[in-house]
């Protein structure tokens, strides 16, 4: 795919127009005008005075006010603690709220990594042969519908309650999204291109899968891919709340205690992330997929 | 060989399509469908050869045997006396709905099969303008498909099949999906491709019209089963006019034949 300097133009204004439009429709849901992105902050302050007067009359603990949790969120992210690089056993100053974080990206980025290209190259392969499909398709119809938590006891007796663990959760996640979009990726392309490309010479399945199949089936991969990213976060905190450090692990440990100010600036933790991730993902995906309308 | 027998053997070889007995049949458990039957006749080289037919006649799948996307039931189709096995770069394909690639550019479109044959870079760039000038759209090297009309995507579609030389262009109701005014114009294009670049065309087509504005022969087929009815030679100057009384009597000939 050719991104050159000289294309014309509309590769460039489309992610031009992306970016704004990603930042803001996350935030408030459409991107038509300047009423709207009003009517989204009219919203949001709404939204925090009920959420505030609310917490004033249940009081205390139940329901902490905003204030509270942005109180507590600026708590955690300047609390002084020692992180330990895992592997190399240095100490290293920090506080805590990014080592939470970074303990939670130990296990969902290998998860989602591993999970997501075993996924799409089994669903790749499912959907390109005839054959492994027949003979695969029972099994993937009986595993698919298991809720990736539902490994937890396997998780942890081959693994341990740790990043591995956890990182199991995640990645068996990951696999079943990228697989189907895979699947079906490859399963709707287009006869005609197929038959155009062994017309023009390509005579043998790996080049067929590499110059026509993946490029075709790209869109339906990314979406995978995307979903994946999201759907990964929520499991990485189911995960969590069997005892895998991370920021999932927090948000159940601080309700524990009681401290539902710190639990909340977590939760809000994962929504940034999240949307921080999302909206990256979503440019490369722009990009990948420039030559789409 | 006798005499005799090297002198049909080369007027075979002087054909450069013969399609020979032809016949396909499809069976199902619940029916069997007589697609084909018997079908015979040749293409001269660098003749343009329309085939046309009522609907359920076959000629997709007399296309389809020809481009080597199927296999027949009985006979076989000689390009340059061998015969098909599979679809190759000697058979150029064009498609009704285009069979571009959306996420290459219409350059890369056209690249495609010198990609494939291992063509030097600057070899390729250089065929590759040469028949994006051919077909006119220069200016467009760099868009994708998608930003293209009906009739600009059909013309990447010849571009890209004319890349790689092949022997035969076979084209399946190119024109099928664009209106009628671009496909007047594409028509005059393709009449002067042919004549610019010497191809053996195959163009199968419902449209009687067409195959009369087109062709120097008209292989006229009937359905059930799908068989050869007539070939009917065009004897026509170009550039040739839908109202002359003479290409009026054609199309109502084959119309006839086909008994709309």
């Amino acid at each position: 795919m050719s991104k050159e300097s000289g294309t014309v133009g509309v590769a460039g204004v489309s992610v031009g127009a992306g970016d704004e439009e990603s930042l803001r429709s996350r935030l408030f849901g459409d991107e038509s005008g300047l009423r709207n992105v009003g009517l989204g902050l009219l919203g949001t302050v709404a939204f925090l005075l009920v959420w505030h007067l609310g917490a004033l009359a249940v009081g205390g603990i139940l329901l902490p006010t905003p204030l509270a949790v942005a109180q507590a969120f600026l708590t955690e992210l300047t609390a002084p603690v020692t992180f330990v690089l895992p592997v190399l056993g240095t100490e290293i100053p920090a506080t805590r709220l990014p080592v939470k974080l970074v303990e939670s990206l130990y296990h969902y980025i290998p998860g989602l990594l591993i999970g997501s290209v075993l996924g799409i190259a089994s669903g790749v392969a499912m959907g390109w042969s005839g054959s492994l499909d027949a003979a695969l398709t029972p099994v993937t119809r009986v595993l698919r519908p298991i809720p990736p938590l539902a490994w937890i006891a396997f998780a942890i007796i081959w693994l341990g309650v740790n990043h591995n663990g956890a990182a199991f959760i995640v990645g068996i996640g990951a696999f079943w999204i990228n697989f189907y979009n895979a699947y079906s990726g490859v399963e709707g392309v287009p006869t005609d291109l197929k038959e155009v490309a062994a017309s023009l010479g390509v005579d043998d399945d790996l080049t067929m899968i590499r110059k026509v199949v993946l490029p075709a089936a790209s869109p339906s991969i990314m979406t995978g891919i995307r979903t994946s990213i999201g759907q990964c976060w929520m499991i990485v905190v189911a995960a969590e709340l069997f005892g895998a450090p991370g920021v999932g692990f927090q948000i159940i440990n601080a309700a524990q205690n009681l401290s539902m100010d710190v639990s909340v600036a977590y939760m809000l933790v994962i929504s940034a992330v999240f949307l921080v991730s999302d909206g990256v993902f979503r440019r490369v995906e722009q990009n990948v997929l420039e030559w789409r309308a | 060989m006798s005499t005799e027998e090297q002198g049909v053997q080369n007027a075979q070889n002087a054909q450069k399509v013969h399609v020979d007995g032809l016949g396909k049949r499809y069976e199902s458990d619940r029916q069997t469908v007589q697609a084909l039957q018997d079908v015979n006749f040749g293409v001269d080289d660098g003749e343009f050869v329309c085939i046309v037919g009522p609907s359920g006649c076959g000629k997709t799948t007399l296309f389809r045997l020809i481009a080597g996307l199927e296999d027949p039931t009985t006979g076989a189709v000689r390009l340059d006396g061998t015969p098909v096995e599979g679809p190759g770069t000697d058979r150029g394909m064009v498609f009704q709905e285009y069979g571009l690639f959306p996420w290459r550019t219409v350059r890369e479109n056209v690249s495609f099969g010198l990609e494939e044959q291992g063509v030097e870079k600057a070899e390729r760039g250089r065929r590759t303008s040469e028949m994006l000038e051919l077909v006119g759209l220069d200016e467009f090297a760099d868009a994708y498909p998608r930003e293209l009309s009906g009739g600009m995507k059909q013309r990447v579609g010849i571009a890209r099949a004319l890349a790689v030389d092949p022997e035969l262009l076979l084209m399946d109701e190119p024109f099928g999906a664009v209106d009628a005014q671009t496909r007047d114009m594409l028509h005059e294009e393709l009449l002067s491709i042919w004549s610019e670049t010497e191809k053996t065309v195959l163009f199968v087509t419902h449209d009687v019209e067409e195959a009369v504005t087109l062709s120097d022969r008209v292989v006229v087929m009937a359905a059930d089963p799908g068989r050869v009815r007539e070939v009917v030679d065009v004897d026509l100057a170009r550039p040739r006019e839908r109202t002359d009384a003479e290409f009026a009597e054609y199309v109502e000939h084959i119309r006839g034949l086909i008994g709309e």
